[in-house]
């Protein structure tokens, strides 16, 4: 554990900024991660989720670790390729002599 | 923004009709690479309804033998991507019926609370200057960009997919691994954006949990 940070957002005090009443907290953002990822956040809440994000450097560490995380899975398409099943092929072949 | 993955529709590269027209006339190159383009989501599609890689593998097969001697039978009345996955998920609950209960899709319900998406302790309490701003906040990874996983990650992530519940697995698998798009996922699968958001976020979660702890163990 790190010691509790003084600020919410890295190199703030928080004297600098007066966080507003309907702000998101860090625990709501990655919750709204992926509907933002998604395209499914309007309004205030895309606002919101925005707004924070040009605050809050942890959460764009956050945010680049989903993105990390899905651009990794992207590496795990097995490119085995696997063949269609001897009976499958000769039921294939049987159209093509008319016998389906 | 993430990357976009390209679209990879089970059964494009032609459009329904040729691909229909195809297959009745027994036209094997259409017909493999339909197969080759399909057998990944087919897979993880049956997966979920059964216990094994093996026996999924066996389902596709069969759904296939269906496809190419039931093809006859395509009205046209839905995408052929559709039809083709009602056979699939008719042969897996049929092998399921043998093998165990899967939960239906209705059953999702959208509380982050259940499952929340980062571990509750790593944020500030009540009792703390910024309630629910991070107490222990994320570290930057070294460069684990687009395939610069490490082997051993890689194993760790894909160990990490496979052990995730069945419909989270089979969401993020559609989606990340093998690239489709929501509209396509939710349609093969007659589920909702909602829900399909909800089974995706909670997978992504914690799959990037896991990868944390793997590529910063200092901080978790």
């Amino acid at each position: 554990m790190h010691d509790l940070p003084h600020s919410p957002h890295n190199g703030h005090a928080a004297s600098e900024f007066d966080v507003p009443q309907d702000e998101v907290t860090c625990q709501q953002f990655v919750e709204l991660v992926t509907e933002y990822f998604e395209g499914a956040l309007h309004g205030r809440t895309l606002s919101q989720v925005e707004e924070h994000l040009v605050m809050c450097d942890w959460c764009v560490t956050y945010v680049e670790q989903m993105q990390a995380t899905i651009a990794s899975l992207g590496g795990l398409q097995e490119d085995r390729r696997v063949e269609p099943s001897g009976p499958v092929l000769a039921a294939l072949r049987a159209r093509r002599s008319g016998g389906a | 923004m993430p990357p976009e993955p390209a679209a990879a529709s089970p059964t494009a590269a032609f459009a329904d009709e040729q691909t229909v027209a195809a297959l009745r006339a027994g036209d094997e190159r259409v017909f493999r690479e339909v197969f080759a383009r399909s057998y990944a989501t087919m897979k993880r599609v049956a997966r979920t309804y059964v216990a094994s890689e093996a026996v999924a593998e066996e389902i596709v097969q069969e759904t296939w033998m269906a496809i190419v001697t039931g093809i006859d039978r395509f009205e046209g009345r839905s995408a052929l991507a559709t039809w083709m996955f009602s056979i699939l998920t008719n042969q897996a609950k049929s092998h399921n019926a043998r093998e165990r209960r899967a939960v239906p899709f209705s059953c999702v319900a959208p509380r982050a609370a259940d499952e929340p998406a980062v571990n509750p302790d790593r944020f500030q309490t009540d009792d703390d200057a910024w309630p629910g701003h991070w107490a222990t906040p994320p570290r930057p990874w070294q460069k684990p960009d687009r395939r610069l996983l490490s082997l051993e990650a890689r194993d760790r992530l894909k160990a990490a997919l496979a052990e995730l519940p069945d419909r989270q697995r089979l969401i993020v698998g559609l989606r990340d691994v093998e690239g489709h798009s929501a509209e396509e996922v939710c349609e093969l699968l007659d589920l909702s954006q909602e829900n399909q958001r909800v089974l995706l976020h909670r997978g992504r979660s914690r799959l990037r949990a896991i990868l944390e702890e793997y590529l910063d163990p200092a901080d978790v």
